[in-house]
């Protein structure tokens, strides 16, 4: 329990850190921006209530806002990611797949689990992101082209990280 | 209560979800201004209309006071014809600007920010940036346009910053708001040697293409002299009362696009 706990505090600020010291400096175009803090949300615990999801898909976003200067942005956008994950696992995976598993990480369910259940995350969290930072549907097609565009780096980068910090199995 | 409670927590996850969002596109609406202008043309257009026609009502109630101001107004601009002949300046302003009246259908002075909806918008050629006066003086520039409405920032706008210039003495200073008074604005950037006196009048520079060059700005109510700034403030009354404000002209510059390509400036 208080493992798992300290494992999600060290990952938060972890996470933040690399996403406003690092992630946010690189610049790839105007159409690319990653997002590497989401990856907190994802592997949240599976028992995770949904309200303690959106609260901390809030935090993170809000922090990263924050240091972005645009408060509100990030965080309205992590928060429908978290509200939506719950029905994301449930379209993924089978109830019988859970079953003993603690967390949706890699380690637990295997890249090949894990790759379209972070992608379609991905999606909601940059469309929502591109579409609030547009705040128009006249900008529709831009807004879809960075969305597409930002999923495959944003992916590419988060599959990077998780293989960077593999935690050790502790068997 | 008993089925709130149960409902509440039925729902709690939703409720929790509309919250947390609603408190996000607040503070995004709030703290970035482009998010923010959108905002408010989209409400222009919702609402215009609908104070269009409250205004329209009103106006028959103030009928009485607006003849008088009108009337006044009038009289001075007949005035002011009389010396057009002799100085050769004031003919061509008149070439250079030409002014659209407008209705003010919608106006708030208690706000950190405070717009005007006119009545007037990009079908009668009104555009973005270009400024508004009334018959007593300045009251700001037009920030967003539809079709037909237009939202003026007003003086009394924390982004709002006006040239203008000491009547008696040519020199120049900038003009923004107290934030507290809708009456009083504050004169920046005045040089510390300038001997100022209560009762100065300051009127428009006319650097800005927005406004006509010596359309009143107001007078000088207190000056805070600090000789170790390199510049110093003073206090000014607005001679524009924005409390009664009803009919306004929009400045057009008719050469706005040929100056403009002159200044290498973004």
């Amino acid at each position: 329990m208080y493992n798992t706990l300290i494992r999600n505090i060290l990952r938060f600020v972890g996470l933040f850190l690399l996403q406003v010291l690092i992630i946010n400096n690189i610049r790839l175009g105007n159409f690319i921006h990653p997002c590497v803090y989401v990856l907190y949300v994802m592997l949240l615990p599976f028992d995770t209530p949904k309200w303690s999801l959106m609260v901390n898909g809030f935090l993170i976003g809000f922090i990263v806002d924050i240091f972005n200067g645009t408060p509100g942005l990030n965080a309205a956008a992590t928060v429908l990611m978290a509200f939506l994950r719950p029905n994301i696992i449930a379209l993924t995976t089978r109830k019988s797949d859970i079953e003993g598993k603690t967390a949706p990480s890699v380690s637990e369910m295997g890249l090949q689990w894990f790759f379209p259940y972070m992608v379609l995350l991905l999606v909601i969290h940059n469309l929502a992101l591109f579409m609030l930072e547009a705040f128009s549907f006249h900008l529709i097609g831009l807004v879809v082209l960075e969305t597409l565009l930002s999923v495959i780096i944003s992916s590419i980068t988060i599959v990077l990280v998780i293989y960077i910090f593999k935690p050790i199995k502790n068997k | 209560m008993y089925n709130l409670l149960v409902l509440i927590k039925k729902y709690h996850a939703t409720i929790l979800f509309v919250l947390l969002e609603l408190l996000c596109i607040i503070m995004i609406i709030n703290s970035l201004p482009y998010q923010n202008r959108k905002m408010v043309s989209v409400s222009n257009r919702i609402s215009g209309r609908w104070h269009r026609t409250l205004a329209n009502w009103d106006d028959y109630l103030h009928l009485k006071s607006q003849n008088d101001i009108l009337a006044e107004h009038n009289a001075m601009l007949m005035n002011q014809l009389e010396n057009v002949s002799m100085t050769s300046d004031s003919l061509i302003i008149n070439e250079m600007y030409t002014f659209v009246p407008a209705h003010v259908i919608k106006n708030t002075i208690n706000e950190t920010n405070n717009y005007i909806l006119i009545d007037k918008g990009a079908a009668d050629g009104i555009e973005p940036d270009m400024g508004v006066i009334c018959d007593k003086g300045v009251v700001g520039k037009v920030v967003n346009v539809s079709t037909h409405f237009a939202s003026v920032m007003s003086l009394l706008n924390s982004y709002s910053v006006v040239s203008c210039r000491f009547i008696d003495n040519q020199y120049i200073a900038n003009v923004v708001w107290d934030h507290m008074n809708y009456q009083y604005g504050r004169v920046q950037d005045i040089p510390s040697h300038l001997i100022i006196n209560k009762g100065d009048t300051l009127v428009t520079s006319g650097y800005s293409n927005m406004f006509p060059p010596d359309i009143m700005m107001g007078v000088i109510e207190e000056y805070d002299y600090d000789e170790n700034e390199m510049f110093s403030k003073a206090k000014m009354k607005f001679s524009t009362n924005f409390s009664t404000l009803r009919h306004v002209y929009v400045v057009k510059n008719n050469y706005k696009a040929e100056i403009d390509s002159l200044c290498i400036t973004h």
